[in-house]
């Protein structure tokens, strides 16, 4: 068997364009807004979901044969909340400040819709390394619009681009400002709904 | 469908699996998490006597703890004001009444003391330090390393706008009774002959500045007889 035939690519690249699930799943919205103040947060928070989705996915397919009916969910969601738990712990071990900035979030990633809703709908179906990959394209799918949304937001917010200063002394001596909307939720919104529209448009879907 | 003994067992596997997991990575790194706390409460602790960090020394676990070492001393005073001879911070029995106090020297003189807060908000308990100038009853700055409260909100305390609205506000009123900081809803207006003891509050977090004005008189009460030596020797 190749590495990547042709299902599994799609399990991998679908989510990254035709299915992301931020833009057109619209879910892991409230961490989306959270997280993206500046772009380190957001890269940060992406590694995190990678790390939690891709093992929790492989995890939950191999036991899928195993897991009775009537307790899978709440199964799903133990494994889930274990490997929360040890990002957690490691970032507070390894990243305390980011740990820090991340607060509540990193935990929040239990209740990440996303999470639960691939080991469900996919790695109870499928194998391992299939489920691992939906995992993976999933995490970076919602991580891809959470570092663009960051981006936009740390520019015209404060001016920076991974802390560092884009917006040259001079513009602001002429006058130029900061947009204060783009550090509080609002500006997160708007600039998610954008590039929501403009990933809608690119991908060519159309309401039914 | 499978039998109810299959399915306890299988849940009792998964949950003793993913424990043994959890309780190793959290005895693994316990003490790396725990020193990083401390490192924590130290950095604030400069931060609150005006340390601030540097492009050429940014404030590394090493760097906070030398600083720390090299301008920081702790000592302890009771109810009644009275330093207890040979001992720090980290010799307090809690509810002894005995309260830490952490000394800032620069170049032999005091340049100030940091004393811990803490207190209920709206939804946690916060935890942070409060430092008052040598005078003994002007504030000097103020910090929050732990709270629980929502961010944006009540979060907002551990902002420097809102931190540094303290700086220069005194907590005893022209007799020298205690009467505490107050962040008041809406801005201070400067004219008011308040104004020396209230600063800003913040919008959408009422009960976790209400919260944060009766902890800080709470916690200054504590420490009221040390300041008011403090002021009679500097003839304040």
């Amino acid at each position: 068997m190749a590495l990547l035939n042709k299902k599994s690519k799609a399990a991998l690249s679908d989510p990254l364009m035709n299915n992301n699930p931020i833009t057109l799943q619209v879910l892991g919205i409230c961490s989306a807004l959270a997280v993206t103040i500046r772009m380190d947060t957001a890269i940060v928070m992406t590694l995190a979901v990678v790390v939690v989705m891709s093992i929790s996915n492989t995890v939950i397919s191999l036991l899928r044969n195993y897991i009775p009916g009537k307790v899978r969910i709440i199964v799903q969601l133990s494994v889930i909340a274990s490997l929360v738990i040890l990002t957690d712990q490691f970032l507070k071990a390894y990243m305390y400040d980011m740990s820090k900035q991340l607060t509540v979030f990193v935990a929040l990633i239990i209740t990440n819709c996303i999470v639960m809703g691939r080991a469900e709908a996919f790695a109870m179906q499928n194998g391992p390394w299939r489920s691992f990959l939906d995992g993976l394209g999933n995490a970076l799918g919602y991580g891809m619009i959470l570092i663009g949304v960051a981006f936009f937001r740390e520019l015209l917010g404060s001016g920076t681009i991974y802390n560092f200063q884009v917006i040259p002394d001079s513009f602001y001596l002429a006058g130029y400002e900061n947009m204060g909307l783009m550090v509080l939720s609002p500006g997160a919104f708007i600039i998610l709904g954008l590039i929501v529209w403009a990933h809608r448009i690119a991908a060519k879907i159309e309401e039914d | 469908m499978r039998s109810n003994a299959y399915t306890l067992v299988f849940t009792m596997a998964v949950t003793i699996v993913l424990g043994f997991f959890l309780s190793l990575a959290n005895s693994a790194l316990k003490d790396r998490q725990e020193l990083n706390t401390q490192i924590d409460m130290k950095k604030n602790i400069l931060q609150s006597l005006d340390f601030s960090p540097s492009e050429e020394k940014p404030w590394t676990p090493e760097i906070v703890q030398a600083i720390f070492d090299d301008y920081i001393s702790s000592m302890v005073v009771d109810k009644d004001g009275n330093i207890v001879e040979g001992k720090t911070a980290d010799d307090i029995i809690e509810g002894n009444n005995e309260f830490p106090v952490f000394v800032k020297t620069l170049n032999g003189t005091v340049d100030g003391y940091a004393i811990p807060i803490s207190g209920k908000g709206l939804w946690s308990t916060l935890f942070g330090y409060f430092a008052v100038e040598s005078d003994g009853m002007t504030a000097k700055g103020i910090t929050f390393y732990s709270h629980g409260e929502t961010p944006g909100l009540g979060g907002e305390v551990e902002k420097s706008w809102f931190r540094d609205n303290f700086k220069g506000k005194r907590f005893i009123n022209s007799s020298g009774a205690l009467i505490g900081i107050q962040a008041i809803k809406g801005g201070v207006d400067e004219s008011s002959v308040d104004a020396y003891h209230q600063v800003d509050g913040i919008s959408g977090a009422t009960m976790t500045v209400k919260g944060l004005n009766n902890f800080l008189l709470k916690d200054l009460k504590n420490y009221e007889l040390f300041f008011i030596q403090i002021r009679n020797n500097t003839g304040a």
